[in-house]
């Protein structure tokens, strides 16, 4: 038994309203899959807990003026069951795929997934290279922070404790994709923490050049990335072997020019080109 | 019914620790057809409320941080884990755990295919892949291979080694479509 009070919000209102009086006291419950690992170890403790996972308005996946909108307490078995997301943002449906086990995805929320900001969240490359950006709420109005600045370094969050999201809004791939995958390394193939991961989207043009691409990393810098330098060496190239292995050179330099050469560089230089390589593969052959 | 919202937060927000620190929560639910109504402290996991308070022993803690399955119970149709749960997330949900499989005295098919196919050997792991089985076949009653693993590889056993697990899953969802039948 934990030391904390529960409240169930009515409304997103209430909820706010409960956030501007005690929101340094609260901690926000969703799924609650990392919460209550975290107060079990002794590293979460607070005075409430305020559960939105019910919340109607947090709950929706809709086209919203062309764009993807989910909404934050959205569970990862909701996301797995939509069509629109597996249309529009494939790559998503590939990670939510591979997110922890069962009996996880049907609790946990994408919402919670990037609150949490841990550096592994499943769900945060994809929606990076969908350029989403979360829709944040208090009582007084709304603003949009970028995924990237979601998180202000592992485990910290970026956001006010008066502040819930709302949704996410992601840019719907292109029409023209037909390459979109999630990759990741862990220590095991179900429920494991990954060790690296990476979501990419890419199309060719009719000569096999690629003509637009899209690639970021979890797990491999203190804060998820899009490689920005890795997407624009790969556009107008055919995407050959010795390419994709040039390519994965590059984004292994470009990580470790965040990370600095710590002692696990001698696998992640490898592994990182390895996984790039892995999920770059099936575009060589198309 | 009041919410447990109203009872928090419409209170005296400058009530000393000590108080709000009993706070407890009433939820209603609905555990293996029987409905319920409870008084517990707020901080109880769902886990916790069904080992200690309704004395429903079927679900194990294993690891207690949602990696073995031990504790999985089903929710509302979807296996979850109990020990990553707060009770109070139960309140107006219909619970399901290893007890409520069967109601007749007899074994739920589910139960019956473990026990042929030797899904069993220390048991402790062994309510979890039931209730992992049971949220499987509620939505695929005829799941693939690739179905099975992904419904129960969310439960760790450390005797049997899978292989008649897997058995088992396939030969219950073969008994339920022959008892549907009948």
């Amino acid at each position: 038994m934990f030391d904390v009070d529960y409240i169930r919000a009515k409304n997103l209102e209430d909820a706010l309203d409960f956030l501007n009086t005690n929101g340094a006291e609260t901690k926000i419950l969703a799924g609650g899959t990392d919460i209550m690992v975290d107060m079990r170890s002794g590293a979460l403790k607070t005075r409430f807990l305020l559960d939105i996972s019910r919340l109607d308005d947090l709950k929706k996946i809709e086209i919203q003026h062309g764009q993807l909108c989910i909404g934050a307490a959205v569970t990862i078995s909701e996301l797995l069951e939509s069509d629109t997301v597996a249309d529009m943002a494939p790559a998503l449906r590939k990670a939510g795929e591979k997110f922890a086990s069962q009996q996880i995805r049907n609790v946990a929320t994408i919402g919670g997934n990037v609150a949490h900001c841990s550096p592994c969240g499943d769900t945060i490359p994809p929606l990076l290279i969908h350029d989403a950006n979360a829709v944040v709420l208090t009582s007084e109005g709304q603003r949009h922070v970028t995924i990237e600045e979601m998180a202000s370094g592992p485990y910290h969050c970026s956001l006010q404790p008066n502040e819930i999201i709302s949704h996410f809004v992601l840019q719907p791939r292109p029409r023209e994709v037909t390459f979109a995958d999630f990759q990741k390394i862990g220590r095991r193939q179900e429920l494991a923490i990954a060790r690296m991961s990476m979501a990419a989207m890419a199309y060719q043009d009719e000569r096999g050049l690629i003509a637009y691409m899209r690639l970021a990393l979890g797990s491999c810098t203190p804060t998820p990335h899009r490689f920005r330098e890795v997407e624009e060496y790969m556009t107008g190239k055919v995407p050959a072997e010795n390419i994709i292995w040039e390519a994965g050179r590059l984004l292994a330099d470009k990580m470790l020019s965040i990370t600095g050469r710590r002692p696990s560089a001698v696998y992640k230089e490898p592994a990182i080109q390895g996984l790039f390589m892995r999920i770059m593969h099936p575009l060589i052959r198309t | 019914m009041t919410s447990i919202y109203d009872a928090v937060y419409h209170s005296d927000m400058s009530l000393d620790l000590n108080i709000m620190k009993t706070n407890s929560v009433t939820i209603q639910f609905t555990i293996n057809v029987e409905e319920m109504q409870l008084e517990i402290p707020a901080g109880t996991t769902a886990l916790d409320l069904i080992r200690d308070r309704l004395a429903l022993k079927g679900t194990k803690e294993g690891c207690g941080i949602g990696e073995c399955g031990a504790c999985t119970i089903v929710v509302d149709g979807r296996a979850v884990n109990a020990c990553l749960m707060l009770a109070a997330q139960l309140d107006g949900r219909e619970v399901l755990t290893v007890e409520g499989l069967s109601h007749s005295g007899d074994l739920h098919p589910i139960q019956e295919a473990f026990a042929e196919k030797h899904a069993v050997q220390c048991g402790f792991c062994t309510p979890g892949l039931l209730m992992s089985t049971s949220a499987l076949l509620k939505k695929h009653p005829h799941p693939n291979r690739s179905e099975i693993v992904k419904a129960i590889s969310g439960n760790l056993c450390r005797c049997t080694g899978y292989h008649s697990i897997m058995e088992a899953v396939k030969a219950a969802a073969e008994k339920q479509a022959a008892f549907k039948k009948d």
